[in-house]
């Protein structure tokens, strides 16, 4: 029981801080400004590369960043922005993808290492242990000498 | 059993690795594929730069080549000739129109004045048109035939021949 | 002259490396330690070929021979020198020639350091090695010749590129990275000859560790220096925008990191054989896979050199590379079945494994993201983008989980842990954590990015100090020294130990930095007149004057300067720029960048027009950004101090205690 009490204090300590820091966070953007800021930061500059449009100081940037402000202002919702620009310049202009795949993945990937990971533990609890390797023979140790000593050279 | 099993390992890894390595060598990363083409001219009302009101339904059943062009624009002087080229040889037949993109309408007049004014309307973008059309930045060509409905793009400066090929895709062929 | 002299240079090399491999290969097979000397004596002579062909690249660019298409290409009669010798590796041929002579360096010093020990193994790594340096030849030979001609010879080159030959810096990342990313052939060189020969023992991994964090060091390095570049140079403000450029260095560092860290565990408790050995291969596969993203033009970024012909052979060289590798290791899996000691699920070891599992994770959203694009595109056709906040989102709290092993997994013994040990070891820091971040909230931090990270940071950071504190005290009782003589005694003793708690406490420093900067950043813009100013947090910026003027150094370049006064809690004068090079389109930006200890300003010119007396400004004020270049320095200082040849070694062959099972070999000092 010990034993489990103790990574349980130590999430639950984790999670109580993170806790705070959330309730000490501002809530999510109410104001327009920050709402075009969280878009702008999610479409790509089209005529720069790998920056946002929040980033971005070119013509067509600007030209973007002033057309969702104008878009929002007209009572758009953040979706409808968005949906704006991909149906002018394509699914490209989203850094963050649309396809549902781009976000599944990942989580299946470390879901998997995780999983291969409590397998791994208790597979060799379980298992019997398989006889020791000879201790390093001497021409090994010699050579393990050697290899301190060229370290140093 | 494991011990066949694992092999299968390397051709499931190998291969699509070779395919995704081989499949994209030679495609340009940087060109965007157009969302606009073989769709219809999106409306607009422009003033021109020479105070004029132009709008779309004044393109309506005539081929048009819209070119964005700005003062501060490199490529776009190199361009020019080629635009002034078809406005004299085939100016009866196809509408040219040009678009001021992000630019003070001042300074692209200059422009007009040193590299040559062509006579076709020159329009003052707001950069909403720019945005509609999709442009990713000057210059940037396209192609709308009679109906209304853009056929071709051409990223970067034009050429002759991408020129006569965007031509031929709204119906103009020059002899 | 020089171009048929560079050109045969790289001719006879690529004739070297393949007798070389020819060499090692008899030399294994017959055990001919004369056929493995004159590889060895190839590898060498490729190298000095290599070394030949380089300066003649480089007297060529300084002498403006245009005849050279790669020199005409990169360079014009105004260069300066310093920018004429870094064009070696600024653009694609001249980068390659620069990594076969870092390879083939790299190489021949390996060869040569270990001439007369691990006979078994030395051959086979030679072999890696020559068929790797042949594969850099022969692209060299064939599709990205830098010798190539040039008819007729124009009066004037085109110039380097704009974005290049802009800051000093660029000097200093590209070779740093180059060095890491050519040094990771070594642990894979070693990896595939302890697969051929069956030696894949304590031996191996002595070796292949050491081996790895050296190149790891310059890697890292490189890393922190490419994002100052950025920085410094891209004028948006930022350093990492998880470009795929940025990207391909990454990838081979979470690898490699990943196995210096179950190297760690394999090393101790025996197990893990395969796994370290899988990473060895990803890390030197992903190498390749950075060169391919960077060379081919398959992807657009600022860093990608422009599209060419040596695509194909770079997608031929990750296939043969992979194949090699892993053929190899499932031709040993039966070998290899480890014999791993049962770790309590609370212990070192699940620590470290969990450390993997992360990286692991983090190398495949990366890879994965970075390749996305082109898996759609080659699937479908379709376009996507996948940036800077799909990569955010995903692995910040991959980065957190990480940085919370990284305080509990070193101060957790190995084997498994008690109540007891726990609450001594971890009580303190957590109750030091909670009260940063508590004062972090006072100063008016907010949210879960930058609080987390502090209480992450600042508690790895407790841990790390008690653990050095209580083993000084511990060593000064039993010696009598006093506390500070004993601390630096007991960190040069184990140098790996205290060096890697340095490099976790410069990594600290950096999340704590990167969190602050990355959600604590104020910005403004505006076009002010001479005399006017504009507020941004907390600074008042004066514009005094717009000038325009041709570079001192390069006439052909003009400069448009805005002169600015700032005041706030700090106060002086910045300049900052947009030049006109001739063979680019667009202005490259010279931000202007005033570097205090708790916040930079950072000011980009946007447009500026001197005859009106106008400029319009981008003015960031992005906090902590110093503490990242700082704590990346004391990365660097932390493994360099790890791996540092100590006078005073022992071998210690510790004989296997009855429970854990298998011998653990520790080479101390090493």
């Amino acid at each position: 029981m010990k034993r489990l009490a103790v990574p349980v204090v130590l999430v639950a300590a984790v999670l109580g801080v993170g806790l705070v820091a959330f309730l000490a966070a501002p809530s999510a953007p109410t104001s327009g400004a920050a709402a075009a800021a969280g878009i702008a930061a999610d479409l790509r500059c089209p005529d720069c590369q790998s920056l946002s449009v929040a980033e971005s100081r070119t013509a067509a940037s600007a030209a973007i960043r002033a057309e969702i402000v104008a878009q929002l202002d007209a009572g758009r919702t953040p979706d409808e922005v968005r949906q704006h620009f991909v149906d002018r310049y394509g699914a490209w202009i989203l850094l963050r993808p649309a396809l549902p795949l781009a976000w599944i993945a990942p989580l299946l990937a470390l879901a998997a290492g995780v999983a291969w990971l409590g397998w791994w533990i208790s597979d060799r609890r379980t298992r019997p242990l398989p006889p020791a390797p000879p201790a390093p023979d001497a021409a090994t140790r010699r050579r393990l000498a050697d290899e301190a000593e060229a370290l140093d050279a | 059993m494991r011990s066949n099993l694992r092999w299968l390992l390397l051709p499931a890894l190998l291969l699509p690795l070779g395919w995704l390595l081989f499949v994209n060598i030679g495609a340009d990363p940087r060109t965007i594929p157009s969302q606009i083409i073989c769709r219809s001219l999106p409306a607009f009302s422009l003033t021109t730069l020479d105070g004029d009101t132009f709008t779309d339904a004044d393109l309506a059943g005539r081929p048009a080549v819209i070119n964005f062009w700005a003062s501060w624009c490199g490529p776009c002087v190199a361009e020019h000739p080629v635009l002034l080229d078809v406005a004299s040889v085939a100016g009866g037949s196809v509408q040219l129109v040009g678009v001021v993109y992000q630019d003070r309408p001042a300074s692209a007049a200059g422009w007009l004045r040193r590299y040559g004014d062509g006579g076709w309307p020159d329009l003052v973008d707001d950069g909403n048109l720019a945005l509609d059309f999709g442009v990713t930045g000057p210059p940037e060509t396209y192609f709308v035939d009679a109906d209304g409905i853009v056929r071709d793009r051409v990223v970067g400066p034009l050429t002759t021949q991408s020129m006569r090929d965007g031509l031929h895709e709204i119906g103009v062929d020059l002899s | 002259m020089l171009p048929t002299i560079g050109h045969a240079a790289i001719v006879v090399a690529l004739a070297l490396t393949l007798y070389a491999a020819l060499a090692f290969w008899l030399g294994a097979r017959r055990n001919d330690r004369a056929a493995v000397a004159s590889g060895r004596a190839a590898m060498t002579g490729a190298f000095a070929l290599t070394a030949i062909a380089s300066v003649a690249l480089m007297a060529s660019l300084l002498t403006h021979d245009f005849s050279i298409a790669y020199v005409a290409r990169n360079n014009a009669t105004t260069t300066p020198p310093f920018y004429s010798v870094i064009s070696l590796w600024a653009a694609l041929e001249g980068s390659i020639l620069f990594w076969a002579l870092l390879l083939t360096g790299w190489s021949a010093l390996l060869l040569h350091r270990y001439r007369d020990r691990h006979a078994e193994l030395m051959p086979w790594v030679g072999l890696t090695l020559a068929l790797g340096s042949a594969f850099f030849f022969a692209v060299m030979t064939w599709p990205g010749n830098p010798f190539e001609r040039l008819t007729p010879v124009p009066g004037e080159g085109n110039g380097p590129n704009a974005l290049l030959q802009n800051n000093p810096f660029m000097g200093l990342h590209p070779p740093l990275l180059y060095l890491g990313y050519t040094g990771m052939a070594i642990p894979f060189a070693f990896g595939m000859a302890a697969l051929v020969t069956g030696r894949t023992g304590p031996e191996w991994l002595a070796i292949v560790r050491r081996w790895t964090v050296i190149p790891w060091i310059f890697l890292t390095a490189g890393i922190v220096a490419g994002a100052w570049w950025s920085y410094e140079v891209l004028g948006w403000g930022g350093y990492w925008a998880w470009d795929p450029v940025e990207n391909a260095a990454l990838l081979p560092w979470l690898t490699a990191t990943a196995f210096i860290h179950s190297s760690m565990v394999a090393e101790r408790r025996g197990g893990l054989r395969t796994w370290t050995m899988a990473l060895v291969v990803f890390t030197y596969v992903l190498t390749l896979v950075g060169t391919f993203l960077t060379r081919s033009g398959v992807v657009a970024s600022v860093h990608a050199f422009t599209a060419s012909a040596i695509g194909p052979w770079f997608a031929v060289a990750i296939l043969v590379a992979l194949a090699g590798g892993l053929g190899l290791l499932l031709w040993r899996l039966p070998n290899l079945a480890d014999r791993d000691v049962a770790p309590n699920a609370v212990s070192r070891e699940s620590a470290f494994l969990l450390n993997n599992v992360l990286f692991l994770g983090l190398t495949f959203v990366v890879l994965f993201g970075t390749l996305l694009p082109m898996i759609v595109e080659g699937a479908t056709g379709d376009r996507i983008s996948v940036g800077a906040p799909y990569f955010n989102a995903i692995n910040a709290p991959l980065f957190g989980a990480l940085l919370f092993l990284m305080g509990i997994g070193p101060a957790l013994p190995w084997g498994g842990a008690s109540w007891r040990t726990i609450r001594d070891r971890f009580g303190g820091p957590l109750l030091l954590a909670v009260g940063a971040a508590l004062v972090g909230v006072l100063l008016g931090m907010r949210g879960l990015p930058q609080l987390g990270t502090l209480f992450l940071a600042i508690l790895v950071l407790g841990i790390l100090g008690d653990e050095l504190i209580r083993g000084a005290r511990s060593r000064g009782r039993s010696r009598g020294e006093t506390p500070p003589t004993a601390a630096w005694r007991l960190a040069t003793r184990n140098r790996r130990r205290y060096g890697g708690y340095v490099v976790h406490a410069g990594i600290c420093v950096m999340a704590i930095a990167v969190a602050v900067s990355a959600t604590g950043a104020s910005q403004a813009s505006a076009t002010l007149h001479i005399g006017e100013s504009m507020k941004v947090g907390g600074y008042t910026l004066t514009l005094r004057d717009v000038v325009v003027e041709p570079l001192r150094d390069d006439p052909r370049v003009t400069e448009t300067r805005a002169e600015l006064d700032y005041r706030g809690s700090q106060s002086g004068a910045l300049v900052t720029a947009q030049r006109d090079y001739p063979n680019s389109t667009t202005p490259i930006a010279t931000p202007g960048v005033r570097t205090f200890a708790t916040e930079d300003l950072y000011v980009t010119l946007l447009q500026a027009d001197a005859s009106g007396g106008t400029a319009s400004l981008q003015v960031f004020r992005n906090p902590l950004v110093a503490w990242i270049w700082l704590g990346g320095f004391v990365v660097v200082v932390g493994a360099v101090f790890a791996v540092w040849p100590d006078r005073r070694r022992a071998v210690v062959v510790a004989p296997a205690p009855a429970r854990e099972a298998p011998a653990s070999v520790q080479v101390t000092g090493a």
